[in-house]
């Protein structure tokens, strides 16, 4: 079964055209990659599938039902969770009280809620209790009380990805879940991924700079460049697929001019 | 990091903090019961009077009408400089009912609540696109369109207003001014239990959570529409019931004050210099608004240029307000006792770089 999958998605911001006719699907259970040099569309394709950013055409299904006209707050009820490429969290808040609001769609009634009525009490307690869980799992337990703006950047990132596990999705788009990590903290987040796909059963589609974590991770890869789809494969084959190589060479090439 | 070395600390760990969680709550409601007990008992002292329990209700009036802003400025990061308008819609609900049907004053502060909050819906979602100095200036331009309405629409009588009987409660004929002060004070207790659980609870963290990162509340499956009325309802009850209770302060209402801007901002100012986001601002921002024109007297216009050196002191100086300063070391106290409880160990690990979460 496919989780996830878009058909022919364009996008133009005024004469930019982001995505041009992308199309891509996520198999249930898998750890898909996307990747392409910077600007290639890969945040605003996320932003589409996640529905933040409108797309001009084409269809965007979530296992086979089209999402087209979904709003953004309705994607976590249907299993799609997601983190931001610029971390998006609340510094004045602890680490505890980020991942809580991941599980907001589990509170119930609001207005038991926000009367403190004894059923309220008892679902924030046990998704106190889960928000635990969720931090040990990523080991961040030790921090659970800390803010967020004490945090390393690291650190930072992950708690987007608590966050989001805290809705308990099917599907997580994680936008460069990486970027700005040490070796050991990106060994680390690979081994967690993997975790989650293998113990959990989530699906995982994933935007990545770092070539070592997208090509040990994924099962499956897509590649595009300048807003279109450039090719697609296993990672030995995207490696070995010469339109790719010469896609990341050029932008070598532009970074060294 | 090395995961295998932090294995049986953190059930100890979490524990010590679920425990320390709820000594911070018990300071709290001590804080908070000493507080009312207080505000409760003095005016049974024989040396005060009955003007001195008035002053004190205008007191609490404000306090709650900031509260009302609070819940929307502070907690929800929706500006507003309209709150008069729901402070009228109040006061004029109420004392329609009390000059018309003789209404009771309790009555009269639930329909003027609900009434602004009607009120207060509608416009969360007509506001829905709105935001910054685009929410400031449509709420601003709301206070306004009330106060043309209260002027010319015949049955609110223009600025010829109209007066209401004594305040009468539960079948008492005129229950004072200790008694209206008691009033009050109920309604102040109450509204601030209520705010408490609000922002502790799930819509509470909603509200907070469209304030500082929007996208991730969002795709947490926070209705953006919703919650902004939600909070816009909820906000313009509590000024409303303040405004009910304004009107029968003075047992009088007229267009003469309600058409007019000031009690915007009145509201504002207070609401800003005690602190929006903190419970206890309110209370703070309150007394501030008050106290002033009462120490000035003489004074009008200084006691107007004071409000505003004060405000824009509070702005440069401390823009979370009074409260937040006060809590300052108290709070920083509980989160270094937090964060060690639960074995916080990320600072020692440095890398403290880039900036906190919040825009995209
Ligand atoms: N809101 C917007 N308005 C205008 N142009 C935009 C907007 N968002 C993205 N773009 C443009 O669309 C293109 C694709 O941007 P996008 O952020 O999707 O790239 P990306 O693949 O995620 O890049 P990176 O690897 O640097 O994160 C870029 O040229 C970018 O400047
Ligand atoms: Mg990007």
């Amino acid at each position: 079964m496919t989780q996830l999958r878009c058909e022919n998605i364009t996008v133009s911001f005024g004469g930019v055209v982001a995505c041009n006719n992308i199309s891509l699907e996520v198999p249930t259970g898998k750890i898909v990659g996307l990747i392409g040099p910077n600007g290639a569309g890969k945040t605003t394709l996320f932003n589409v599938l996640s529905r933040f950013q409108d797309h001009d055409s084409g269809h965007i299904y979530y296992r086979d039902q089209d999402i087209d006209r979904k709003k953004p707050h309705q994607m976590v009820e249907l299993g799609m969770a997601r983190t931001f490429q610029n971390i998006n969290l609340f510094g004045e808040q602890s680490t505890l009280d980020n991942i809580l609001i991941g599980a907001h769609h589990l509170i119930g009634n609001p207005f038991a809620d926000m009367f403190s009525l004894p059923a309220a009490r008892r679902t924030e307690r046990s998704l106190v209790q889960r928000a635990n869980e969720i931090a040990e799992m990523l080991h961040m337990q030790d921090e659970l009380d800390t803010l967020v703006k004490n945090l390393p950047y690291g650190y930072r990132k992950r708690v987007e990805l608590a966050r989001a596990l805290a809705s308990q999705p099917e599907l997580i788009l994680l936008d460069e879940p990486v970027a700005g990590c040490n070796d050991e903290e990106t060994d680390e987040l690979r081994g967690i991924v993997q975790r989650l796909n293998r113990e959990l059963g989530i699906t995982i589609f994933l935007v990545e700079h770092d070539m070592s974590m997208v090509m040990n991770v994924c099962d499956y890869i897509y590649v595009i460049n300048f807003g279109s789809n450039l090719a697609d494969g296993t990672p030995a084959e995207v490696q070995a697929n010469a339109d790719v190589i010469s896609a990341y060479l050029g932008e070598e090439h532009d970074d060294a001019a | 990091m090395v995961a295998a070395a932090r294995t049986s600390a953190p059930i100890a760990n979490r524990q010590a903090v679920a425990a320390l969680k709820a000594r911070f709550a018990q300071q709290n409601w001590i804080f908070a019961g000493v507080l009312f007990a207080l505000l409760a008992l003095v005016p049974l002292l024989p040396v005060v009077e009955g003007w001195m329990a008035t002053q004190a209700a205008l007191v609490i009036i404000y306090i709650l009408a900031a509260q009302g802003v609070s819940v929307l400025t502070g907690h929800t990061g929706l500006v507003t400089v309209g709150h008069g308008g729901f402070l009228a819609i109040g006061a004029y609900t109420s004392a329609l009912m009390s000059h018309y049907l003789g209404a009771d004053l309790l009555s009269g502060m639930i329909c003027g609540g609900l009434m602004a909050a009607l009120i207060g819906c509608l416009l969360g979602l007509i506001f829905l696109r709105l935001a910054g100095a685009f929410m400031a200036i449509g709420t601003l331009g709301f206070a306004f369109f009330i106060g043309t309405i209260v002027n010319n629409v015949p049955i609110f009588n223009g600025r010829t207003g109209f007066s209401l009987p004594p305040n009468n409660l539960f079948g008492v004929i005129d229950i004072g001014d200790f008694g209206f002060y008691y009033v009050c004070l109920v309604t102040l207790a109450l509204m601030t239990l209520f705010m408490y659980s609000l922002v502790r609870s799930g819509v509470g963290r909603a509200f907070k959570a469209l304030r500082d990162a929007e996208k991730a509340a969002q795709s947490s499956g926070v209705n953006r529409l919703f919650y902004r009325t939600l909070a816009f309802t909820i906000s313009a009850f509590i000024t409303g019931v303040a405004g009910a209770l304004n009107g029968h302060i003075v047992s009088f209402v007229s267009a003469e004050v309600y058409a007019d801007i000031w009690y915007s901002v009145d509201i504002l100012v207070a609401a800003i210099v005690g602190g929006s986001a903190m419970l206890f601002g309110p209370f703070i921002g309150g007394v501030f608004i008050v106290m002033v024109p009462f120490f000035f007297e003489e004074l009008a216009d200084f006691s107007f240029i004071l409000k505003g050196i004060v405000l824009i002191g509070v702005l440069m100086l401390a823009p979370a307000g009074v409260a937040d300063v006060a809590a300052r070391p108290f709070r920083a106290m509980r989160q270094r006792a937090l964060a060690q409880a639960g074995g916080a160990t990320a600072r020692e690990h440095g890398r403290t770089g880039g900036s906190p979460g919040g825009a995209e």
